[in-house]
């Protein structure tokens, strides 16, 4: 009887531990660790240069950096993925976490960004201003309606459509002309990258990281800045090591990174 | 199907009858027969338990019903049905005639053929996304001329249904080529001397002996249109009553954060996959006893 039921309270047992694992936090170790930043997909090229710095001065820490929309970036986090620290495109998805209770410590603001948009490199469409994407047969290429990017450009529509000279309807005529809502602002410059869309709006950063695009410039009383939030996961085994990171970045030596990519302060 | 296996059955049950005073517990338990059950059992709990969580969780929070009020999970299932219907008849119309080509004819190369036509089967979807839109993008291959003749195709819903043939397809041809070879050549040729046309012995003796593998073909063909997801969000985009059919609600309500909905849409997808395997056994069952 006994060895009958071997395999089967061995299964049990195996699940039984596989659960508890997964639910059990371990306390945070020494100084040395590795950390899981979790980041909006415009900082995915400032990040390789951010690892790099952030390795160097601080031996033994490993950084690994995954990146997508900040909203899906956080819709992960409620579900459990093993992120460290969170930096979001924006204060609303950090904030979310916040009022989830899944956060530790406060909220620390990273970076500032502007908009553009952004044509293809040969231009086929010959969009020379912001009012151009309201013109008939446009491919506008945008993201998602949760994706941050996609918030601050409804703003800048928004604000576009109030300028003299704009048409009335400018902000329905733009919406009519998407033809795609991508996952996240990479995907955005990547399509409009291989002229599959005439136009989208993205990131001032994002132009400086391909060579397929090229910007058309935005009146700036018109465009709207963005601000870059972080914030340690609380479920983290590594939250010192995750406070100390965004605090590294938000300082003098972080900042001084992203600014060459373009980033501004958040202030 | 069934009453055959249950025929097959009872000569085996004779013999075991019969088997000279084997001791019952050694017999019961066989070689390894305990671990056999359990490592069956743990792979059978593998496979259905993620599926029964997800269905079981849309059904019982009451997020099924409020997705079918949902416009974006209304217009993802409109389109899906819609697209995947065009493309199985896209898919079996040529599908077919390749696939009696290959079952019939012995040509140089068939092999190289054979392989490329099943390639889509085995590759990621991404890779079939990015391929088409380097033959049929803008600047593709054939995407450029065709622009210049005021076509485009991508992010629209020809594109979705183009990508669903492109991975959709291989399953049906493969599965049509081997029931077509299947067939046995002097039963149609006995239909010849009786002198029926070809149509009429393609269509009355080849189609019905091959109707299982057709029928097979069909519904493995159809299934993986409607599961379609990587190619689509690449070559065809997402865009809401366009180009986002379900698996792509399921992908863009999970980032956008709606949970419910997500699962709500994921166990439609669910539902239907499962729906057309139990019409398909139905119709075996059927067909199994019209043979009696």
């Amino acid at each position: 009887m006994r060895s009958r039921l071997t395999p089967l309270s061995l299964a049990v047992a195996l699940i039984v531990a596989a659960c508890a694992a997964s639910a059990t936090p371990v306390p945070a170790t020494g100084p040395a660790a590795s950390l899981t930043v979790y980041a909006a997909a415009s900082l995915t090229a400032a990040l390789v240069k951010v690892k790099a710095a952030y390795e160097a001065t601080n031996p033994g820490t490993t950084v690994t950096v995954s990146t997508d929309s900040s909203s899906a970036l956080a819709t992960k986090i409620e579900q459990g993925a093993p992120a460290d620290v969170f930096l979001s495109a924006d204060t609303a998805n950090t904030q979310r976490l916040v009022d989830r209770d899944l956060t530790t410590g406060g909220v620390t603001m990273v970076a500032g960004n502007l908009l553009t948009i952004v044509v293809p490199a040969a231009n086929p469409a010959g969009i020379r201003d912001p009012i151009d994407l309201a013109r008939a047969g446009i491919k506008v290429i945008a993201c998602s309606d949760t994706v941050p990017v996609a918030q601050y450009a409804a703003r800048l529509i928004g604000n576009l459509g109030a300028l003299p000279g704009y048409p009335a309807d400018y902000a329905a005529r733009y919406a009519a002309n998407i033809v795609s809502k991508e996952a996240n602002v990479t995907a955005v410059v990547t399509k409009v990258g291989l002229a599959e869309g005439d136009a989208g709006i993205v990131y001032a950063t994002d132009v400086l990281a391909s060579t397929r695009v090229r910007p058309i410039v935005v009146p700036e009383r018109a465009n709207v800045p963005a601000i870059y939030s972080g914030v340690v996961v609380r479920a983290s085994r590594n939250t010192t090591a995750g406070a100390a990171f965004l605090a590294w970045l938000a300082g003098r030596d972080g900042q001084a990174v992203l600014a060459g990519f373009g980033f501004r302060s958040p202030a | 199907m069934s009453v055959v296996g249950r025929l097959d059955e009872s000569p085996a049950r004779a013999g075991a009858g019969s088997t000279p005073r084997v001791p019952m517990r050694a017999r019961r338990r066989g070689p390894g027969g305990w671990t056999l059950l359990a490592m069956a059992g743990l792979a059978g709990l593998f496979l259905a338990l993620p599926v029964v969580v997800l269905v079981g969780r849309a059904v019982l929070d009451g997020s099924l019903g409020r997705a079918l009020a949902s416009p974006a999970v209304v217009e993802g299932l409109r389109l899906s049905l819609a697209t995947t219907a065009i493309s199985l008849v896209i898919a079996v119309g040529f599908g077919l005639p390749l696939a009696v080509t290959m079952a019939r004819r012995r040509f140089r190369g068939q092999g190289l053929i054979e392989a490329i036509v099943d390639l889509p089967i085995v590759l990621p979807p991404s890779v079939a996304g990015l391929a088409l839109l380097l033959v049929l993008g803008r600047r593709g291959l054939l995407g450029e001329p065709l622009t210049a003749l005021g076509i485009e195709i991508p992010f629209t819903t020809v594109a979705v249904i183009i990508a669903q043939v492109f991975v959709s397809a291989p399953f049906f041809v493969r599965s049509a080529r081997t029931g077509l070879a299947g067939v046995d050549r002097d039963l149609e040729d006995a239909a010849r001397v009786d002198g029926a046309s070809e149509p009429q012995v393609f269509r009355q003796i080849t189609v019905p002996l091959a109707g299982r593998a057709l029928a097979a073909g069909i519904v493995m063909s159809w299934a993986r249109s409607l599961g379609e997801f990587g190619a689509t969000i690449m070559f065809a985009g997402n865009l809401e009553g366009r180009t986002q059919t379900l698996p792509l609600v399921v992908y863009g309500q999970f980032e956008g954060g709606d949970l419910d909905l997500s699962i709500a849409a994921a166990a439609i997808l669910v539902l239907a996959a499962a729906g057309v395997l139990v019409a398909v056994r139905v119709l075996h069952w059927g067909r199994a006893l019209d043979s009696l």
